[in-house]
């Protein structure tokens, strides 16, 4: 396994550090490796962007550092506690406070306005109702849709969409923003949009970031970019470098 | 207050299947709440023979079976006029003695055997009787000789007769009745030759207050007129106890029954203590037949026993079909809505809701659609007890009479002895009459409607929660891509 440092300073903390993680699947008494051996440290505040092949294991290495599953093998220690031994109930608390995710399909609840869903974040984290509220209109201020926080998403343009995905994500205060494809459904002005969006946050909250994405002129914003093949990571280029 | 926002959202989000989920529940619901009405109905018609035959408090009701007569003839026997006759001219012997003219007017205990007074203040001193009244159930028979030879003798008369315990108004078959005119019995009436009469005697009788009907030869001021709400045969005229003591004949003896009655009324201490009020009668007087409202309602036929049956076995059978089968499919409904909400359910697992908050969420939305489903099904319920109402036939009951037992009476008309005229004698008779049945929603019914509901909710819930909550958020948002 080739892993490359990027420019992330040594004195910075280590948010992540996976060793010999992988991750099989089984079907029809078949054995499928979705990510294999992987050995990788991110640090606090570097953006690490993911590419690779359909089916090659970038959704699952994101789902296991989000802890939304487990690792078969190996060791995955989140700010040095070990998300593939922890307690359930231990991963869904770091879930909520740590993790920011933003999905390819956006994922909000269709039911509920822009701001119930930025809410929704809130309401496993016990944040009373008014400084709930007031986080909301924060965070949807940050992704310039103040306007629309009682729009329903099918009200709502797919950016705009991607942004109240975006407001969710981090109107808990993560530390660790998990994109998957975040661009995917969008147009080329749209994409360019978010992506500028999230490299401003990235840069003003000191954000963790990693980011699966097909797009290589995406992928060149990050600080490093890691390439996953076969289940195997290589980090190919240190890009701020 | 998220947790009623999502769900009122989620609610009018899939409002066709929540009205769906919540039709069918309040279906069954209805089903189960109009048998109730249905089968209420039935038993308050039941209730309504029940008591006027033995009136509103009574419990337990106790008797004995009637001694055969003795070898002394205490029933009539006429002979008329014919080649067998008595000089052309119509004989009647009644308890020894034989009549060629006149009236014969005789009150006798018909139906059941002769009980010692103090029978009652016995029972009455039991542990679980409340109260205990004396009663006696009779029949005043007349009959009236031709005054010639050629006139032909008339049938025979027979009246229903209570002698009524006027120290038990709340016993007995006056208690049931409404009084419409005049006065009922007063202490001072214990030894006074006032009657009580039933309304439809006293209109075929032509008869008011202040009239005097006839009874053992005997003339009685009429104090009141009643009437009984149903009854298989009603007592026409009621009088005081003492009265029809000083009066009345035990056939069996041909004695005077002056210091018996043969029928006991008695209240239990509560609903619960019937059995025990039984047992213990049945202890005190091994002979005696100890009748409680449920033998008595088992003894009751015709439509409205068979609409009883049916209200309570088919009736009940099909509302509990209905039930499962509305349960059922509100489960497998929301299974499916849990299915198609797995990205969801997904997605909240990623921001760090807890199995446990998306259950609640499931079955918060489940239990409000079953309590919308009951609400209709109350609704429905009332709607279909109001058509009941509306297009119930009047029942037809048959009961075993209380009050009934005539004169066995031969005559022998024209040309030699004859047959029977009228009947009945010590046999049980029974009458039919037809009772009016009225369903009603009650609060017990209602009240299950809306645990039916919720529970239909929770069990619905249930199975979609289960597997809400078996989600693994992994696996779920990899239903969204």
């Amino acid at each position: 396994m080739d892993i490359t440092h990027g420019t992330v300073s040594p004195a910075e903390s280590t948010v992540y550090r996976l060793a010999g993680v992988s991750k099989i699947y089984r079907k029809g008494g078949r054995e499928i490796p979705a990510v294999r051996d992987l050995d990788l440290e991110i640090k606090a505040g570097e953006w690490l962007a993911v590419q690779g092949k359909t089916g090659h294991g970038k959704t699952t290495l994101l789902q296991l550092l989000g802890g939304l599953d487990r690792p078969t093998r190996g060791r995955l220690d989140f700010s040095g506690r070990d998300l593939a031994k922890a307690a359930e109930s231990d991963v869904r608390k770091v879930r909520a406070s740590s993790f920011g995710f933003i999905f390819q399909t956006f994922n909000l609840i269709p039911t509920l306005t822009a701001a119930e869903n930025v809410e929704a974040a809130l309401v496993p984290l016990g944040v009373p109702h008014a400084r709930r509220r007031e986080r909301v209109g924060k965070a949807l201020d940050s992704v310039g849709l103040a306007d629309r926080a009682q729009h329903l998403p099918a009200e709502l343009s797919g950016g705009q969409q991607q942004r109240v995905a975006i407001a969710r994500a981090l109107v808990k205060e993560p530390r660790v923003l998990l994109a998957d494809e975040p661009t995917g459904n969008l147009d080329e002005d749209t994409r360019d949009e978010i992506i500028a969006l999230l490299d401003t946050l990235w840069r003003e909250r000191g954000l963790t970031l990693i980011l699966v994405t097909h797009d290589s002129a995406i992928a060149r914003r990050a600080q490093r970019i890691g390439v996953m093949s076969r289940g195997c990571l290589t980090i190919r280029q240190d890009t701020r470098a | 207050m998220f947790f009623l926002t999502y769900l009122r959202r989620e609610l009018r989000r899939r409002m066709r299947q929540a009205i769906f989920i919540a039709l069918g529940l309040a279906i069954g619901i209805g089903l189960v709440i109009t048998v109730m009405g249905a089968s209420a109905g039935v038993k308050a018609a039941q209730a309504k023979v029940l008591r006027a035959l033995y009136g509103i408090g009574t419990d337990v009701t106790v008797t004995t079976k009637p001694k055969p007569p003795s070898s002394r003839p205490t029933t009539g026997q006429a002979t008329g006029p014919g080649p067998g006759g008595n000089g052309g001219h119509a004989t009647v012997c009644l308890n020894g003695k034989c009549y060629t003219s006149g009236t014969i007017d005789t009150l006798v205990s018909g139906n059941y055997g002769a009980l010692s007074a103090a029978t009652a203040a016995k029972i009455a001193s039991l542990h679980h009787v409340s109260a205990a009244a004396a009663g006696l159930l009779l029949t005043d028979n007349r009959i009236v000789l031709p005054k010639t030879s050629s006139s032909q003798l008339q049938p025979p008369t027979s009246t229903s007769v209570d002698g009524t315990d006027i120290s038990h108004p709340k016993l007995g078959p006056l208690s049931n009745a409404s009084l419409t005119k005049g006065r009922t019995f007063t202490s001072a009436d214990a030894d006074a030759n006032v009657a009580v009469v039933d309304a439809n005697y006293a209109t075929a009788h032509k008869l008011k207050v202040g009239s005097a009907v006839t009874v053992a030869s005997k003339k009685f001021t009429i104090v009141g007129i009643v009437t009984q709400p149903q009854a298989g045969s009603p007592p026409e005229v009621y009088i005081p106890l003492q009265r029809a003591q000083a009066l009345a004949v035990d056939p069996a003896t041909g004695k005077s029954m002056k210091s018996e009655v043969n029928t006991v009324y008695v209240t239990a201490a509560s609903a619960a203590d019937i059995g025990a009020v039984q047992k213990e009668i049945q202890h005190l007087l091994p002979q005696a037949t100890v009748t409680s409202s449920s033998d008595l309602a088992s003894e009751i036929t015709g439509s409205a026993a068979s609409a009883a049956k049916l209200a309570g076995a088919l009736g009940r059978w099909l509302a509990v079909l209905v039930l499962i089968a509305a349960f059922a499919v509100a489960s497998l409904l929301t299974m499916a809505a849990v299915a198609r909400r797995v990205p969801e359910f997904g997605t909240l697992k990623a921001l760090g809701w807890r199995s446990g908050r998306i259950v609640s969420q499931v079955l918060g939305e489940s239990v409000s659609t079953g309590i919308i489903g009951g609400a209709l099904g109350v609704g429905l319920g009332f709607a279909g007890v109001a058509i009941i109402d509306k297009i119930a036939p009047k029942l037809s009951a048959t009961v075993p009479s209380a009050t009934s037992g005539g004169l066995q009476t031969q005559v022998a008309g024209p040309g030699g002895t004859g047959g029977p005229v009228t009947g009945g004698g010590p046999a049980v008779s029974h009458a039919t009459i037809a009772v009016p049945m009225s369903a009603s929603v009650t609060v017990g019914a209602i009240v299950l409607a809306v645990l039916l509901a919720v529970a239909g909710g929770l069990l619905a819930g249930s199975f979609g929660g289960w597997r809400a909550a078996r989600l693994r958020p992994a696996a779920a948002l990899t239903r969204v891509a």
